[in-house]
Formats: structure tokens, C-alpha cells, sequence
């Protein structure tokens, strides 16, 4: 199975335990961060009682000025030359400012109208998502270039990716101590103390990776051999933007990165409310207490699953390669969505938490695999180009990720109108359309993973053409010594 | 095993004992009640308990108060089931004053006659102790709400169904049930009104008869007898389909019925389309919204509406399995395998 012979990792390209450990932390407060707001923002309509169009209105509004300043924010930070480095100024100053916006945003003063709310929550959070840029762009850059070496990048991946997940152990829990009246008066005073905890928590863990990391990069100059100057003229930067963006849009092995996670990732949240609808309505026949409780085991198994999954999948990479490895991920969760069909019974509702495990192998070696893929990519970018551009590679690569999540969420509502389903039959919809939710929640899945392996099968960048790349990059340039362990 | 991945496996497990602790930890927090809970019982009295209307009811009564204890951590919600066993407005008057005598903090009510219980409503209230209907309301009294169905309506959707199902043309009848009892005779007033809107629909008559299988089925047979053109039947309550005796007596397609009520032992009508449409009550919801509009007015001190009316559900071939599933979560058993799976 094996597609060569292997590399073993150079010494001086290992991280330390404690590096990767840093770099996880990054990774809890970026998945905190992107899920918090979302998960608290049900107090705006609960607790405040503002129109949910308008929360809606809220929550879509700053995915607009994302797709604008993620990319801008990745040129920047390739760009930037500073002694402290590219990426590690902007976590640093990110992770303060994020946390105390973040604090901010949620001190809603009480009695004011819905109008109030609304335009302190958009400008707050157009400030938020300013600053969450600011912090999580070199963020993933930097993760990009912490090793050089094709299996250390991805144990790399393999532990932000684990410890990332913690996040999502949380979220689903602070609205229930939001809302805890045993804690706060109210769910709008919960969302202030929260917010505040939350807040701290960002602005010191969120620090971590600037303090204890290295950049491996931080001093080199970019391919004219000058150090550049980014307000030497407005002009110039325009056009080197554009030019960048153009360049890493036309990188076609990029491309068939982003294409896999599109449809990997995109097609699974498209039916994960079909998943919720399926449950509840026709397999516990509306019994909406019953449902949610297989819904919640299932959201149990899925974690563990995840987490057993990014460990696996971190490991067998090593033996067969990202690529051959994706596949195989990916299939698991092909395989997992057909398993669907034959397990939504009324008779025996259990059975909905079957395909769970094998779903989660594909979503937990996802992230795993891409993050440490794209790291590759740069390499070869870098042959190609002559510059270091992994805050461009990882802004573009998590834009279009967030976008599909956003197109994906919008056009789940009009799927599900297109099964006949009314809310006002509850659990007494048609036959026909349960079945048309049952098609799509399988057929959608399993088209998209499909679709997935096909756009990555073709990845050129093997573990043999890295190593090569990076002779060849070694002999054009000294090769970068690996700063040694901070802790 | 090397001493650094048996350290790695060891720092695994001990991540995933902390997430499990942290969990347990989380859910003391966020599931204990606190010392000083206050706990709120609703007295619940439907008209009678071996009816499965309203087991269902008492279902949806009981999950909403486990739901809402849930929810509120100081409050813990009982739900006191004084019901019956047949039918017997005396006896539900004596039970609504015995739980005022015991402390109960709110009563819920499906009346069997109004009149009757009225006084004993206006005397729990004038204890304080609020007072609700459900199913069936005593309009006169002093309860603060009513959740059930808007009889007049009901009636008028039967008649449009039954209308669009013989395209606007032929003779119907209308089985009525009970003459006397106020909420079938605005259904059948419903029907009228709308029949209205038809003008080449005849109804050939109002036919009434006790409330069981067996004379609903006798009248049907007469009617049959003496008006072998009809094409349709609108039907107020689905008494003829409590028994299976019509199954072996109607051809499917014979006739146009539509009729309120979709209990489980009705359904096979609707399977072998002697039955086109029923019109199903949301029988777990007279519970569960009857325990909410409740504690929203004496907890939460919310203004609450006074009448909140019950929808229906359209039940027909193509949604039986759904509706079937639907009855089994509301609490109703006995309901064939084969519709679950459907």
C-alpha cells in the first residue's frame, strides 16, 4: 500500500511535545472564538428579545467583511519583516484585542430598544471578527511553517486539531450556563460573565503560541533579497495583493486541497439538519425529548470518535501518505453515510448512532491532513515563486471554508423545502417526504466525499516530491535552522 | 513499548478522564437543583382516564413538566392526575375542590359539562387558585385560558375537505353524534356555514346518534338505505371507525368520508381508503401547552392569551406512517407495526 520508501523525521525538524502543545492552545481559542459567538448569540433573541431575522442579519453581515480582510490580513502578515517575526506579533496583539472585544461585545446594557442592540452587537462584532483575523490568520500561517519536514507537519496538525476539538466539548454548554438561574439572574447577565471569562481565557491562552514559538521565517527577506517596507506606497501593495491572490488562486494543487475540504466538509454540514429532522420526526415520530437525546449521544460518539480518529489518521499517515490516507478517511465517511439508510428505523431508533464513528474518521482526518497538505503546498508555492506566502495559502483556505459553511447552512432550509416537510405536521409529514430527507441525507454526503477523494487523488505532492522540493529549495536558498525549544 | 508514546498514551487517557470529570462537574452545575426550589402542582383533571385522548394529554403534561423543571432550576413541577375513570362532571367538581383543599397551586381542566363545573371553577379561583381548560371549556367561569379546538372551524374544514374530494358536486350527509353536546353542534354549524360557499352541494341531513361504534354504524346504514346517491359524508367525530365492523361493509372509493379524529383503531380506514381524511387532534399538546400557558402565568407572571386554539392535523394515506409515529411518541399504543415502518 505503501506509495515509497519512507523519510524518517531529521532531529532538528521535530517539535518538541511542548511546541505542538503551544500551538493546540491556539487552536481552542480560534475554534472557541468562531463557535462562542454563535452559540451566545441565542441570548439576543431569548434573553433581549430581538427579531431572529435581525440576529440572523448579524451573524451574516461581518462573513462579508471576512472575505475581505482574512485574504488582506494574510498579505500582511507575509509581508511583515520584524524582529519579533511575521506571524507572532499579530497573535500576540490579536489574542489580547480579540478577548476584550469579545468581553465587550456582551455587555449589554439593559432597556434599551431592539434598534440599540442591533448596531452595538453589528459594530461590536464587525470589531470582533477585526480583530479574530488579526489573531487567527498568522495563526494557521504560522502552523504552516513551524517544520519543514512532510510527517512532522502533519503530527503537528494532528495535535492542534485534537486539542481544538476541547473547544467543541464546551460550546454546546454555555447556553445551559448562560441560562442557569441557579448562576445568574438572567441569560443576558449569564452572556456578560461568560463573555468576560471567556474573554480572559482568549487573551491569555491565545498568547501562548506568540510567547513559546519560533518562526522559522521570521528573518528571512523575500525573493527580491530587499526587506520590503508595506507603507512604502498604498499603490504597490494593491497590486502585490492582487497579484498574490491571483497566483495562489491559479496554484492548482491548492485548488484540489480547497475542492476536497468543499466538498467534504460543505456536503456533511448541508444535511446535518436533515440528520436532526430525520431523527426527531420520523425515526422518534416527533417525540422531540427522545430525539434530542439520541442526538446528543450521537454528538458524544462523534467527538470521541473524532478524537480517536485525528490520532489514527496521524498515524497512518505516516506509513501511507496524506494523500492515500485522506482517501482512505474519506471513505470511512462515504461508507458512513450509506450506512445511514439502513439505520433510520422507528422500530429499533438506536441504530442512528451506528454510522457516527465512522462518519467522524473522514471530518477528524480532514483538518488533520489539509493543515499539514498545505504546508506542503507552500513549499512548492515557494519553488514556483520565491516567497513564503502561507498567511495568503491559509486566509483563502479558511475564507472559502467559512463560505461554504455560510452557503451551506443557507441552502439546507431551501433543501428542506424541497422535501415537502411543514413544521406545522410535526412528526405526521408524508411518506414522500421523509424519504426525499432520507435521499438527500444520503445521497448529498455521499456525492460530496466522493467528489472529495476525486479532487484529491490527483495530488501531486507526494511524500518522495517533498523531500524533493525541499532539496531543491535547500540548495537555492541556506537551509533555515529550526529554533530550538522554548519550554 | 517505548517510555515516550506510553507517556503519550497515558497523557490520552488521562484527557479523556478529565473531559468525562469535567462533564460531571459541568452537569452539577448546570442540572442540581438548588435548596430553596420551589415546587408548583398542577392538578389535572380530564374527563376520563381510560380514554387515550387524554392519556396522551397527561403524556404531553408530564414531559413538559420534566421539560420546564429542567429548564428553571427553581422550580420543580408535579403534575397531580385527579381524572375519572368514565366520565362524571360531578365527581371532576369534587376532585377541583378536594386539590384547593390540598394545595395545589394551579388546576387544569377538560370539562365534561360546563355547567356543573363552573361554580366549582369560580369557588378554586376565588381560593386562589387558578384555573385552565383544556378540550372542553367552561366559558362562563372564572378560568384565566382555554386551549382546545375552535369547534366552528373544525366544522368548516371538514366541509372543504369533503367539498374539494367530490369536486364541488353531489349529496353529503352529516353524522353528528351527539345532538346535545355544545362542541358537536358548532362543528356541525361549521359545516353548514361552509356548505354555504358550495352551491351544488346538497346535505341530504343531520344524522345523530349515541356516541359509540355501533349506532354510529346503524345510522350510516339507514342514511345509506335511504339515499343510495350519496356520494360523501361529513363527519363530526370518527365514532363509526372505532370498531372494524365497517371495513368488510364499505368499498374503498364508495363513498367520500371526512372525519375528525385519527386514533389509533382508525387508522386501517384510512389504509383501505374507506376513509379519505381525517382530522386529527394533537392529543399530547392539550397537555403540554395547557402546563406552559400555566406556568407562564403563575411563575413567570407572563400576560398569557385567553383563548389559544388547537390545530389540527390532516391525516391521509400519504402521511399515515408519519401520523402513526406521531401517536406512538404522544403515548398511544396498540398501533400496528406495519404503519410505524411505513
Amino acid at each position: 500500500m505503501s506509495e515509497h520508501k519512507h523519510h524518517s523525521t531529521a532531529p532538528e525538524d521535530r517539535l518538541s511535545f511542548g511546541q505542538k502543545f503551544s500551538y493546540g492552545l491556539g487552536a481552542i481559542v480560534n475554534n472557541l472564538l468562531g463557535g462562542a459567538i454563535g452559540f451566545m448569540s441565542i441570548v439576543l433573541n431569548v434573553g433581549l428579545g430581538m427579531n431572529p431575522a435581525l440576529v440572523g442579519t448579524l451573524q451574516a453581515i461581518p462573513r462579508f467583511t471576512d472575505a475581505l480582510t482574512d485574504p488582506i490580513m494574510g498579505f500582511i502578515s507575509d509581508k511583515t519583516r520584524s524582529r519579533f517575526g511575521r506571524r507572532r506579533p499579530y497573535i500576540f496583539i490579536g489574542a489580547i484585542c480579540v478577548g476584550i472585544t469579545f468581553a465587550m461585545l456582551w455587555q449589554l446594557p439593559a432597556g434599551r430598544s431592539e434598534i440599540f442592540y442591533f448596531w452595538f452587537f453589528l459594530l461590536g462584532s464587525i470589531l470582533f471578527y477585526l480583530f479574530y483575523t488579526v489573531f487567527a490568520t498568522p495563526y494557521v500561517a504560522l502552523g504552516y511553517e513551524l517544520t519543514p519536514d512532510y510527517h512532522e507537519r502533519t503530527r503537528l496538525m494532528g495535535v492542534m486539531n485534537f486539542m481544538g476539538q476541547l473547544a467543541y466539548v464546551i460550546l454546546p454548554w454555555l447556553y445551559a450556563i448562560m441560562e442557569n438561574d441557579r448562576l445568574f439572574a438572567n441569560s443576558v447577565q449569564g452572556a456578560r460573565r461568560l463573555a468576560i471569562v471567556i474573554g480572559i481565557f482568549v487573551a491569555v491562552v491565545g498568547i501562548m503560541p506568540a510567547i513559546f514559538l519560533r518562526e522559522r521565517f521570521a528573518s528571512q527577506t523575500d525573493g527580491n533579497g530587499e526587506k520590503s517596507n508595506l507603507l512604502a506606497g498604498f499603490k504597490t501593495n494593491i497590486l502585490a495583493f492582487v497579484k498574490g491572490l491571483v497566483i495562489t488562486l491559479k496554484q492548482r494543487e491548492f485548488l484540489k486541497l480547497c475542492a476536497g475540504t468543499f466538498f467534504l466538509f460543505n456536503g456533511i454540514m448541508l444535511v446535518s439538519a436533515f440528520s436532526s429532522y430525520i431523527t426527531i420526526f420520523y425515526v422518534c415520530g416527533g417525540d422531540t425529548d427522545m430525539g434530542a437525546k439520541y442526538m446528543g449521544i450521537f454528538g458524544t460518539i462523534n467527538m470521541i470518535s473524532t478524537l480517536l480518529a485525528i490520532v489514527v489518521v496521524t498515524w497512518i499517515s505516516s506509513k501511507l501518505g496524506k494523500r492515500l490516507t485522506f482517501i482512505i478517511a474519506t471513505s470511512f465517511t462515504l461508507f458512513g453515510s450509506l450506512f445511514k439508510w439502513f439505520c433510520y428505523d422507528p422500530m429499533a431508533p438506536w441504530k442512528v448512532l451506528l454510522p457516527a464513528p465512522f462518519i467522524a474518521v473522514g471530518m477528524g482526518g480532514l483538518f488533520t491532513l489539509m493543515g499539514s497538505m498545505i504546508a506542503d503546498v507552500c513549499d512548492l508555492d515557494e519553488l514556483d515563486t520565491g516567497e513564503r506566502r502561507e498567511g495568503m495559502f491559509g486566509s483563502i483556505y479558511w475564507w472559502m471554508v467559512k463560505l461554504g459553511m455560510a452557503l451551506a447552512f443557507g441552502l439546507s432550509g431551501y433543501l428542506l423545502n424541497i422535501t415537502g416537510y411543514h413544521v406545522s405536521m410535526g412528526g405526521a409529514q408524508t411518506s414522500s417526504t421523509f424519504l426525499w430527507m432520507r435521499i438527500f441525507d444520503v445521497t448529498i454526503p455521499v456525492i460530496a466525499a466522493s467528489l472529495a477523494i476525486w479532487a484529491v487523488a490527483s495530488f501531486k505532492i507526494t511524500e518522495e516530491r517533498s523531500y524533493e522540493i525541499r532539496q531543491e529549495l535547500i540548495a537555492r536558498r541556506s537551509k533555515i535552522p529550526v529554533p530550538e525549544a522554548t519550554i | 513499548m517505548k517510555p515516550r508514546k506510553l507517556f503519550y498514551l497515558i497523557g490520552f487517557v488521562c484527557f479523556l478522564c478529565l473531559t468525562t470529570s469535567c462533564q460531571d462537574s459541568t452537569d452539577e452545575i448546570v442540572k442540581d437543583k438548588p435548596d430553596d426550589v420551589k415546587t408548583i402542582t398542577i392538578t389535572m383533571l380530564a374527563k376520563s382516564s381510560s380514554n387515550p385522548v387524554f392519556l396522551s394529554a397527561r403524556a404531553g403534561a408530564e414531559a413538559t413538566a420534566r421539560d420546564l423543571s429542567d429548564k428553571n432550576k427553581k422550580i420543580d413541577i408535579k403534575i397531580d392526575w385527579r381524572t375519572p375513570e368514565i366520565e362524571n362532571a360531578e365527581e371532576q367538581a369534587e376532585r377541583i375542590l378536594s386539590a384547593v383543599n390540598d394545595g395545589s397551586d394551579a388546576i387544569i381542566v377538560s370539562c365534561s359539562d360546563d355547567s356543573i363545573l363552573t361554580g366549582a371553577i369560580n369557588k378554586a379561583v376565588d381560593e386562589g387558585v387558578p384555573v385552565m381548560t383544556f378540550d372542553s371549556d367552561a366559558p362562563n367561569s372564572k378560568r384565566f385560558a382555554y386551549y382546545g379546538p375552535n369547534d366552528v372551524e373544525i366544522g368548516e374544514r371538514v366541509m372543504t375537505e369533503l367539498a374539494a374530494l367530490i369536486d364541488e358536486v353531489g349529496k353529503v350527509a352529516v353524522l353528528g353524534g351527539n345532538q346535545k353536546a355544545p362542541n358537536l353542534k358548532k362543528r356541525v354549524q361549521g359545516i353548514r356555514d361552509a356548505a354555504g360557499n358550495y352551491p351544488q352541494i346538497e346535505i341530504v341531513g343531520e344524522f345523530y346518534h349515541a356516541e359509540n361504534a355501533t349506532d354510529a354504524v346503524a345510522t350510516m346504514m339507514k342514511v345509506h338505505e335511504a339515499h343510495p346517491d350519496l356520494v360523501g359524508w361529513a363527519m363530526v367525530g370518527g365514532w363509526p371507525f372505532f370498531s372494524d365492523s365497517l371495513l368488510n361493509q364499505l368499498e374503498p372509493g364508495q363513498l367520500k368520508i371526512v372525519a375528525v379524529d385519527a386514533l389509533p383503531v382508525q387508522l386501517p380506514y384510512i389504509e383501505q381508503g374507506i376513509v379519505n381524511v381525517f382530522l386529527g387532534q394533537p392529543t399530547f399538546r392539550l397537555g403540554e401547552i395547557s402546563v406552559r400557558t400555566v406556568i407562564d402565568k403563575i411563575y413567570f407572571q407572563k400576560d398569557v392569551e385567553e383563548i389559544n386554539e388547537m390545530q389540527l392535523i390532516r391525516v391521509w394515506k400519504d402521511n399515515l406512517g408519519g401520523w402513526s409515529r406521531q401517536l406512538r411518541a404522544w403515548g398511544y399504543d396498540g398501533i400496528p407495526r406495519k404503519y410505524l415502518t411505513m
